[in-house]
């Protein structure tokens, strides 16, 4: 026979501190790279081949979005692995930035 | 500069002493690009504001770790020997050598791009050309040029 376990109920304040790291982790954020005239087509495949390990075809996808619609959405992420690709996108001198998905 | 040899992830370049001397002169004006330029987020999130001092510290941490390396090259010429004859060199690059002069070139060319006042074709924004900034024009070039040779020399294995 099973064991009946009674249900724990946690304190408010706890509960409001667990919501509070989760939304740190949760993947809520956008990580954008927007479109300017001065980066080379093949350099921002290659950025994104090196940065998120894409293989070309995904990549050049990408790039093609920037190019033809001034923006794509690269990944969504938590905040921490945003900024880190953010980090990463910017250190290339590309244009990107890390956005809270509504 | 041209690609003569590929050894896994070395890579061996022929580049003239006419070339050299041009493309040490556009490394020497490595960083361009203010590291306030970047920002974090177009928004004025909470959070926002720790997460760009992050990004400033790292990138003020690459651009002197890229300083390092770049002046290894302009001053002891690393990686540079000269041929027999005397009229060009041998550059020699390892794969992460080849990402962090992309790094360096690309800095470079944005950063020209926007002491030229941001140009741009699509929104009829001219480049208008004076005595003192048209060196940044001939860098911007010249580093799209160089970036591409790279490029075109690591796309086997990108």
């Amino acid at each position: 026979m099973a064991e009946t376990v009674e249900p724990v109920v946690l304190p408010d304040i706890e509960q409001e501190e667990r919501t509070d790291a989760q939304s740190e982790l949760e993947p809520g954020y956008l990580v954008i790279c927007w479109d300017d005239p001065v980066n080379l087509m093949d350099y921002v495949t290659h950025v994104f081949q090196v940065v998120f390990g894409w293989p070309k075809p995904k990549a050049e996808f990408h790039m093609l979005q920037v190019h033809n619609q001034g923006k794509s959405v690269l990944t969504r992420e938590s905040m921490e692995r945003a900024e880190h690709y953010v980090h990463q996108l910017q250190s290339y001198s590309l244009h990107a930035t890390m956005e809270r998905d509504a | 500069m041209k690609l003569i040899q590929r050894d896994g992830e070395n890579f061996l370049f022929h580049i003239s002493k006419r070339e050299k001397g041009l493309f040490f002169e556009v490394l020497k004006l490595y960083p361009l690009i203010p590291t306030a330029h970047h920002r974090v987020s177009q928004t004025a999130a909470p959070g926002v504001m720790e997460s760009q001092k992050l990004l400033e510290g790292a990138l003020a941490e690459r651009i002197r770790e890229n300083k390092r390396q770049l002046l290894a090259v302009l001053n002891h010429e690393v990686g540079l020997q000269e041929t027999d004859d005397a009229r060009a060199h041998r550059f020699k690059l390892s794969a992460p050598q080849v990402e962090w002069l992309l790094q360096v070139l690309n800095d470079i060319r944005v950063g020209s791009w926007l002491i030229l006042g941001e140009p741009d074709e699509k929104k009829d924004k001219p480049i208008e050309l004076n005595d003192n900034n048209a060196r940044y024009y001939a860098a911007m070039e010249f580093c799209g040029l160089f970036q591409m040779t790279l490029l075109n020399a690591i796309q086997p294995s990108s």
